[in-house]
């Protein structure tokens, strides 16, 4: 339990120094702002209870906008995945359910099933976040491509993390 | 209370859902002021529009009492005119103009006392030297000529009619320009006669009669009436019938008319006479 506690916690720095050092810094076109640090919230442990969930989901936002200055603006986008992920856990559970215990990880349900799932509550996440950001309906489908631009590759460099945890 | 806590715990994802994104907009909100802006623009143009709703009813209801008040306006300004015109007072307009120096100055009065029957009539106006009305001054009705300023009292003065033997104008013909002298012969009170035009001018009948401008009184170009008939009168001249425009037995309010520079043309004059 410790251990696991010890191992979220190094995964949570690490995803935050990761997208405020280096993602934060990707400004390609204004079109691509890919948000890998929501990556915490799907790795987090199935069986973990839902008010458990939307609180770490809180902090998460909440530390990402102390980092980027924009108060409210992803720990709104956060706590709505973290409210989502049950759901699209139950959607897209495999025949056989989850096992005790288990991670949502891709190298115990596939890479398919970790995509769709990783797929459902980023786009939630970024459809969010980016309309919170731009907060009207003009430009709507501007926003849009930035949502399914940023998501794309938000969704990318999650599964290349991923290989790269199981490498490790 | 146990069917409240059963709904708690039954929703109680939701309940932590709705207070953390409720807790996360009103950052949002607060934190930012662009958010900020536009949430107060959202409900303002909403507000706006039901505020407009309801002033537009309210003011179908309030129409009777715009109505009323519209009518109290309206006697109250009613009252006004009349006190106005029964004080016959006291438009004082000046002509003035800003690129060149002002040569007449006009001043609104009023005729309390008239006559049309003798063979010298004069009329008197209700303003005198105190408001600037001084002796030699012309006077106009609407745009046709009246007489001229002969005395002044401090807040009355008398005027000197068309309508009288003694009085004569210079007065030329619009359509070719020769003047002649005008005056009047005592018969008619809307005729007078105009005389030294020689006999080779053309002119017709309804030609106009306008001022020259010659005697320094009157400023040129204003009507003195139309010709209504002309007879030769001895050899050279003719001798025209002028219908007057103006109506002087209906003469009220006129306008004096002072010509500035009257005594720097007069002393110029007077160097070669």
């Amino acid at each position: 339990m410790i251990n696991r506690i010890s191992r979220f916690s190094l995964i949570f720095v690490l995803l935050i120094l990761l997208q405020v050092l280096v993602f934060n810094n990707i400004r390609f076109s204004g079109y691509i702002n890919p948000y890998v640090y929501v990556m915490f919230i799907l790795l987090l442990p199935v069986e973990i209870p839902s008010w458990l969930l939307l609180l770490i989901s809180f902090g998460t936002g909440a530390v990402m906008d102390i980092f980027c200055g924009s108060p409210g603006m992803h720990t709104s986008a956060t706590v709505l995945a973290g409210f989502v992920r049950p759901f699209a856990l139950r959607v897209i559970s495999p025949r056989d359910g989850y096992e005790p215990g288990a991670d949502p990880s891709m190298f115990i349900y596939g890479l398919r099933w970790f995509l769709i799932y990783t797929s459902l509550i980023i786009f939630i996440h970024h459809t969010t976040l980016f309309y919170l950001e731009v907060f009207r309906f003009a430009d709507f489908f501007r926003t849009l491509l930035r949502v399914f631009m940023s998501s794309l590759f938000s969704i990318t460099f999650i599964i290349l993390l991923e290989y790269i945890r199981k490498g490790k | 209370m146990r069917n409240l806590l059963n709904f708690l715990a039954k929703y109680n994802n939701l309940i932590i859902f709705l207070i953390l994104e409720g807790i996360s907009f009103y950052l949002l909100t607060m934190g930012n002021t662009y958010h900020n802006t536009q949430i107060v623009k959202g409900v303002r143009s909403f507000t706006n529009r039901i505020d407009e709703k309801i002033s537009n009813a309210r003011s179908y209801f309030q129409l009777r009492d715009i109505n009323q008040a519209l009518a109290y306006e309206n006697a109250t300004l009613k009252n006004n005119i009349n006190l106005l015109k029964n004080k016959d007072d006291l438009l004082f307009f000046s002509v003035s103009d800003t690129n060149y120096r002002q040569q007449y100055q006009f001043t609104s009065a009023a005729v309390i006392d008239n006559s049309v029957t003798r063979q010298k009539n004069f009329f008197t106006l209700n303003k005198g030297s105190r408001q600037g009305i001084a002796v030699d001054m012309a006077v106009t009705s609407g745009d046709g000529v009246a007489g001229v300023i002969v005395g002044c009292s401090r807040n009355y003065s008398i005027a000197m009619s068309l309508l009288n033997l003694d009085f004569k104008l210079s007065a030329r013909l619009k359509s070719n320009g020769y003047f002649g002298s005008l005056g009047w012969d005592g018969n008619q009170y809307n005729y007078a006669i105009l005389s030294e035009i020689p006999q080779h001018v053309t002119f017709g009948i309804g030609d106009t009669v306008e001022t020259t401008g010659y005697s320094a009184v009157f400023p040129e170009g204003i009507m003195i009436g139309t010709v209504s008939g002309f007879e030769k009168s001895g050899g050279d001249f003719y001798k025209i019938r002028v219908l007057l425009k103006t109506d002087f037995k209906k003469l009220h309010f006129v306008t004096t008319i002072g010509n500035l520079r009257k005594t720097e043309e007069l002393e110029l004059e007077k160097l070669f006479q």
